[in-house]
């Protein structure tokens, strides 16, 4: 896959996070966004026909491992963030009764 | 001796974790013990590398340096580890109580304090983001922690706004590997004059840099600040509010260092951010009702204003943009202590509802007025300091000079507004006095006075700036601050007191969320365009 691809992905995500009044949409877009970047990272460390970075007797044309290792830190970190934003919007769902943006961000707090 | 850099980080998230653990009251006791320890190590850390920063250098499993992950210290991040250790300090003892959930809350806090040691000190763009993941997750856990229905609200617009900024910092990131073939600070700073002019280094520059404004809340993106800063529980303000916003600065200071080389003309669009942030926090600040928003618009124009002294190429301005930062902390997080205290008896966040803390409570009002003065740039206080170094270093009449000017005066009508909550008839009839709040804002106060008349002499020896110019007791200085004040009372008794039109539009403005988002979006095509072809 191209590199122009993957921006294309991680731009639909920007743009989904822009347009949408919904909450979980917008956990949702982030994401996006983010497969979009892990992708990117993954297609420029990629070697065409390459072999897997495990070191064995012999091994030439090896895949660079260390943007793989970075990117399953950064699943990792996604999907805590996920978690958190997904637990979240439940939370604001008891306490506002709508997961919509507009009607969450402007209701007047009342309380201290 | 390099191995403490690691003790830093280690031993604030191991006691967070022994503190969870441990079902005993008294294991509260033991993040004292943590600080204590930290602010040794910190001290002799410092005691042994003072003047050659190059030994600090520490590579995790003593690999090849550009390979593995490393950690670095020089004379700007010792200084911010003192910063978080004093802040630490004094936010413990603020909201120390041995009750259960106290427990909690405090396994947030010291692993918070770990993960900001480890933004500051690490070497490596890649665990910095790690960091900075991090530090985005336990700061929502923060604000949502009073789990009332408006700090869910801002938390769940914190995370979300602030890892969409995350993930341009890890694209710049990727990029940066993609051209250097490396993530390690000093080894793309040295490599940087053979490949900065590259189109990918120039984009790269750009993705990071819209990851830190979001970080830093600058000018377009700086909406979720007061909203996650004007919610949470004092405590937590005073510290996002005084130190976690300086992650992005200090990211800002560290990137632009890595990007030396490659000697991108910067200063005028990160200048005319800063202006903006500055005079758009002022109008939002000056018009707002509630103490906490009020404060929390004052972090994002302050923030402009640091952000005008540190995008510049002139060092003194530099010099003078960097002391705001450390000034900031320490009398932001003074006053919202401080509003905390009087927030908490009075029930209230409304400054009309509030009234004759004077009486109520004199040692606060005291400490509340030390903030004010320096927060207006009154002189001995530390505020004066650092705005004067800038306004000296701007020439005199010249456009930025009257901005800084126009801020101030801003600066002072809202804290004559928020002063209003000083006099008056009190609603209490017993005075107020309460023990650890008060050491803790005396710890900041005596900061504030210390620093407003310590770094005059002390900056020549530690920073290497002779910024003797700058006079504390000069008759000029104290009618230039009565007539700055005169100035702001005239406005807020003429504008903001009847609450006429024009208050009252900028304080109900809304951006909606998907608007916010455009915006940034368009912040980051700009920053694109702008560096890649322009700068």
């Amino acid at each position: 896959m191209d590199p122009i691809l993957t921006f294309i992905v991680i731009l639909i995500g920007f743009y989904g996070l822009s347009v949408s009044d919904n909450i979980i949409k917008s956990v949702f877009m982030v994401t996006i966004i983010e497969s979009g970047v892990i992708l990117l990272f993954l297609n420029l460390g990629n070697l065409e026909g390459g072999s897997i970075p495990i070191y064995t007797e012999g091994l030439v044309d090896i895949v660079d491992p260390l943007p793989q290792a970075l990117m399953i830190t950064t699943i990792v970190i996604g999907s805590t963030v996920t978690a958190m934003a997904l637990m979240l919007s439940i939370k604001v769902f008891h306490h506002y009764g709508s997961i919509d943006w507009k009607t969450v961000l402007n209701r007047e707090d009342l309380e201290l | 001796m390099t191995q403490i850099a690691v003790l830093l980080i280690l031993i604030p998230i191991l006691t967070a974790i022994f503190i969870y653990l441990i079902p005993n009251k008294k294991a509260s006791y033991l993040a004292f013990v943590s600080q204590i320890v930290l602010t040794v190590l910190a001290i002799v850390y410092y005691q042994y590398f003072t003047p050659n920063y190059e030994e600090t250098l520490f590579v995790f499993g003593s690999w090849d340096d550009r390979i593995g992950i490393s950690l670095s210290n020089d004379r700007l991040s010792m200084s911010f580890v003192f910063l978080a250790l004093f802040t630490w300090w004094m936010i413990i003892i603020y909201t120390f109580n041995t009750k259960q959930s106290n427990q909690v809350f405090l396994f947030f806090l010291l692993f918070l304090q770990g993960v900001f040691l480890g933004i500051i000190m690490t070497n490596d763009l890649f665990n910095m983001f790690v960091f900075l993941e991090l530090a985005t997750i336990l700061i929502t856990i923060l604000i949502v922690f009073k789990k009332d229905s408006s700090s869910f609200r801002s938390g769940i617009y914190y995370i979300i706004f602030n890892t969409a900024g995350m993930l341009t910092f890890l694209i710049g990131i990727i990029l940066i590997y993609f051209v250097f073939g490396t993530i390690n600070i000093l080894a793309i700073k040295e490599m940087m004059p053979l490949y900065g002019d590259s189109v990918a280094a120039r984009f790269a520059y750009a993705c990071l840099m819209t990851g830190i404004s979001v970080k830093a809340a600058l000018f377009p993106v700086f909406m979720w600040l007061p909203k996650a800063h004007g919610v949470a529980q004092s405590a937590i303000s005073a510290l996002l509010s005084g130190l976690v916003v300086k992650s992005g600065l200090y990211l800002f200071i560290r990137v632009n260092e890595m990007y030396a080389g490659a000697g991108y003309n910067y200063t005028t669009f990160f200048f005319t951010m800063g202006t903006l942030t500055a005079f758009f926090g002022v109008m939002f600040a000056v018009s707002q009702k509630d103490i906490k928003q009020i404060l929390a618009y004052h972090t994002v124009s302050q923030v402009g204003i640091m952000m005008m002294g540190l995008s510049s190429r002139d060092p003194l301005v530099y010099y003078g943009g960097l002391l705001h930062v450390f000034n900031h902390a320490l009398f932001k997080s003074l006053l919202f202590l401080g509003a905390g205290v009087i927030i908490s008896v009075y029930r209230s966040k409304k400054v009309a509802d509030i009234r004759g803390v004077a009486k109520t409570m004199p040692w606060v009002t005291a400490m509340m007025v030390i903030g004010m003065l320096s927060i207006t740039g009154a002189p001995i206080f530390n505020g004066f300091i650092s705005k004067s170094i800038l306004s000296t270093g701007f020439s005199s009449g010249s456009f930025e000079y009257w901005l800084l000017f126009l801020v101030n005066i801003g600066t002072a009508t809202s804290f004559v507004k928020m002063s209003q909550i000083f006099f008056g008839e009190p609603m209490l009839s017993y005075p107020m006095f309460r023990k650890r709040e008060n050491f803790a804002l005396m710890g900041f106060g005596l900061m504030c006075v210390l620093a407003g008349n310590l770094t005059i002499p002390l900056s020549q020896g530690y920073f290497g700036v002779d910024i003797s110019f700058v006079t504390v007791f000069s008759f000029n200085k104290f009618v230039d601050y009565a007539m700055t004040l005169t100035a702001g009372y005239t406005f807020y008794s003429l504008v903001v007191k009847p609450d006429l039109w024009p208050i009252k539009k900028i304080r109900e403005a809304r951006l909606p969320f998907g608007m916010a988002n455009a915006v940034f979006l368009a912040l980051f095509a700009t920053m694109s365009v702008y560096f890649v072809f322009l700068a």
